[in-house]
């Protein structure tokens, strides 16, 4: 098997030497003074509302429940024979016409 | 000499910050700006430095309301500093203004010698730090953003998956991942530049 480059304990040292060593490059302290100008620029903060926190403990109480009802739902929607529905549907719009049509033809014995 | 039992602590600080004492930031920032540039000096390219700790600060003081002081502040802060420099590779790879070194005969030279040699021999006998920061910073401008970050967290400075996690906010599956392809693509780069020297003679 070929030895990996990046895994050779000497290269790795120089690597991490060399990553290490731009810890103590020179840097200015202008920088400081621009924090603080853009920090005042955006004024007091308002503290964060509670609101979501509180939201998101209750979502995780009801997940349970949520589960539950999912399931219910399923079991339900599986049982529930569609196709025996559209026929008591047929079987209502049928009694609903005839005694309209019969009263417009005046076949009422 | 200073009495810390003086120094308010960083929980009063951030309470006076809430309240309003906009001012008392400073205290945050005067006590921790060697760490965050610490931090950011390693991450970012040295003429991005004091905007990227300027930034850090900046989301630090925004964030405060959203600090537990339940936690350790220090890490906290860290962490922010450390999605700041990812952000800025984001940034900086989207725009593509990503400083590409470009490598020399004389790098693959350096990475022959350095890998021939044996571990108890001192580096510092190679004139090898400019070589190695060279060959470091053209394998790192060849990464993803993510990549990158993955690979100066846990290669480079040896942190564990966990801490790398945390320090980026993400899964350890996705820190795993991500290190082990930027390991690999690490490899691929440092062969490829083996090649080159193979090639050359």
């Amino acid at each position: 098997m070929r030895s990996r480059v990046s895994e050779n304990e000497c290269l790795k040292k120089a690597f991490r030497e060399a990553y290490s060593a731009k810890e103590t490059e020179e840097t200015g302290d202008g920088w400081q003074s621009a924090v603080m100008k853009r920090v005042r620029r955006i004024g007091p903060l308002t503290p964060a509302s509670n609101f979501l926190p509180a939201f998101e403990h209750f979502v995780w109480r009801l997940a349970p429940v949520s589960c539950l009802l999912v399931i219910a739902l399923t079991l339900l929607l599986m049982n529930i024979d569609f196709g025996g529905g559209n026929d008591y549907l047929g079987t209502v719009t049928v009694d609903l016409e005839q005694p309209t049509l019969v009263e417009i033809f005046g076949l009422e014995g | 000499m200073q009495d810390d039992s003086f120094r308010p602590s960083n929980a009063e600080i951030v309470r006076q910050v809430l309240d309003g004492k906009v001012n008392a930031f400073e205290s945050i920032l005067t006590r921790y700006k060697v760490q965050v540039l610490k931090i950011v000096k390693k991450h970012v390219p040295n003429d991005a430095v004091e905007e990227t700790t300027q930034e850090a600060f900046v989301r630090t003081y925004e964030s405060l309301p959203t600090f537990k002081g339940t936690g350790d502040f220090s890490q906290w802060l860290s962490s922010i500093a450390v999605r700041t420099c990812y952000d800025y590779w984001r940034k900086a790879y989207r725009s593509r203004e990503i400083p590409l070194s470009a490598l020399t005969e004389k790098h693959p030279q350096w990475l022959e010698q350095v890998i021939s040699q044996g571990p108890e021999e001192s580096l510092d006998e190679l004139e090898s730090q400019m070589e190695t920061k060279e060959i470091l910073n053209w394998a790192l401008g060849k990464l993803s953003a993510e990549n990158r970050m993955v690979l100066e967290l846990v290669y480079l400075e040896g942190l564990s998956v966990q801490e790398a996690a945390e320090l980026l906010g993400w899964s350890k599956a996705n820190v795993k991942v991500r290190s082990f392809r930027a390991r690999m693509k690490l490899e691929k780069l440092l062969r490829i530049v083996k090649e080159q020297g193979r090639k050359a003679l």
